[in-house]
């Protein structure tokens, strides 16, 4: 029996350039995510709140952080969360005992989506539901269908908190998610790709896609 | 001249930025970067950005928020999660020709009570509403704050509605409590307007109420995708009127009525 919680492992699609990437885990102060792993042992015979307070709760900050990036605010964050763990506690019969951390946050961003949807419809502007030339116009001439120029002569960036916040805040969602999940929650491309459900390829587009947006806005014009 | 670079020298960047190129990779790609102006170049202005991003001041986790989600868990019964998954298939077809039957025969008497309920219900609404200002205070659970009165809601009932904050128009939230319509628990939020006091009953779906006036206080409905709100007060029509709207706005669901 699934639910829509069942984290999916088993869709990650290699694209010819991925498969570059990956071979092997590294190790190294970036590999956090695979540090960070919690062995939780099997669900079935404990008490469910017990197994729940072992996986979900230790998240919980990163959790609520990751739902003020997608919600934008500090009370539809606070709304998203308690959901998520609501959520997470009726589906943790369906954890894994692989990863806390991806699941919880895998929930919590499905939650989070949901919750746009039904509470701030016009916000929210989901790919799955783009036609696949409008899906590749997004990915590849940014959000308002004219191609964004990463000039080559941007050396340097404003980069102070107000002004990068703010743009950050200003990336349509698909791309704001994998910056937050990459640079903010420090996860590697593999738990990424598993939290928004896409193939590697294409959290590793979007983050190149997203970063470009980014240095546009941020760059320096005279 | 440098604009030679690929889309997917781009990837390859941004992937040994990130530190996920294999190790025979990475050092190809270092060799590379040694030799190329223009990539360097990119390469600074990427490590940059970032710099920029991970030094973003941290959201602030609000306070008592895990108390909350604990206090919130404590209502979803554990015994509704924790069914035994496997049911040999003779007692699943049992219980499922069971459940049909029931259905069929509630549904047959739902129809025949509803036209008798309809009335009904509105008493019931506005009756709660007098025993909540019989009381020494019109609600179970005292607190402005949507965080509060959202979970405990959460935590007594199954479906808990949208606790919007109205203050802005003039509404109050002073707090909810738990009706009884029927025989079922309802969530009722209340709202302080001025020296008056609104109630609203939140039902589930499919009951409808008529707007009208009993023993006084004005009956106001209107329904969402999720329930059937009844408002009611002793405040004028219109501004019961008013208060719908702020209401629904608020919860923000867009198909109202």
């Amino acid at each position: 029996m699934t639910t829509p919680l069942t984290v999916r492992r088993s869709n990650f699609r290699r694209t010819g350039f991925a498969g570059a990437v990956l071979n092997g885990r590294l190790e190294g102060p970036d590999r956090l995510s695979g540090q960070q792993q919690v062995s939780v042992p099997t669900v079935r015979n404990k008490d469910e709140r017990a197994v729940f307070d072992e996986v979900f709760l230790p998240h919980m900050a990163e959790a609520y952080r990751l739902a003020q990036w997608l919600t934008g605010n500090a009370s539809d964050a606070e709304d998203v969360v308690q959901d998520a763990a609501l959520r997470a506690f009726r589906g943790i019969r369906n954890f894994g005992a692989v990863n806390a951390r991806a699941w919880s946050l895998t929930i919590v961003r499905n939650t989070a989506y949901s919750w746009l949807m039904k509470n701030r419809p016009k916000s929210v502007v989901f790919t799955d539901d783009l036609s696949p030339t409008e899906q590749q116009e997004l990915e590849h001439e940014g959000p308002l269908g004219k191609r964004i120029e990463t000039p080559e002569e941007i050396a340097v960036l404003r980069e102070d908190a107000e002004t990068v916040q703010q743009a950050l805040a200003q990336l349509p969602p698909q791309f704001r998610e994998v910056i937050v999940l990459r640079e903010i929650s420090q996860l590697n491309y593999r738990d990424i790709a598993e939290i928004t459900n896409v193939p590697i390829g294409t959290v590793m587009s979007r983050l190149s896609r997203a970063r470009q947006l980014l240095i546009a806005h941020l760059g320096n014009r005279k | 001249m440098s604009i030679s670079i690929k889309d997917d020298d781009e990837l390859l960047l941004n992937a040994y930025c990130d530190g996920e190129l294999d190790p025979v990779s990475a050092i190809e790609f270092e060799r590379r970067l040694a030799a190329d102006q223009a990539l360097q170049d990119r390469y600074a202005r990427l490590q940059s950005l970032r710099r920029a991003v991970r030094s973003l001041p941290r959201f602030d986790v609000p306070t008592g928020l895990e108390a909350r989600i604990k206090s919130g868990l404590d209502a979803a019964s554990p015994g509704q999660a924790a069914r035994p998954r496997q049911r040999s298939w003779s007692f699943q077809a049992l219980a499922a020709a069971a459940l049909f039957g029931a259905v069929i025969s509630g549904s047959v008497m739902m129809t025949m009570e509803r036209y008798g309920q309809r009335k009904e219900v509105a008493r019931e609404v506005v009756a709660g509403h007098i025993r909540g200002l019989l009381a020494p205070q019109p609600f179970d659970v005292a607190s402005s704050d949507r965080h509060t009165v959202k979970p405990w809601f959460t935590a007594h009932i199954p479906e808990s509605p949208q606790v919007p904050d109205l203050a802005a128009e003039g509404f109050v939230l002073v707090g909810g409590r738990v009706d009884v319509v029927g025989h079922d628990p309802v969530a009722t939020i209340v709202y302080r307007h001025a020296k008056h006091t609104v109630s609203v009953t939140t039902l589930p779906l499919g009951q409808s109420v008529s707007d009208q006036t009993i023993a006084g206080y004005n009956v106001r409905s209107w329904g969402d995708s999720q329930f059937t709100y009844v408002a009611v007060s002793d405040i004028p029509a219109e501004d019961l009127a008013t208060f719908e709207h702020a209401f629904s706005t608020a919860s923000s669901v867009p198909e109202v009525k």
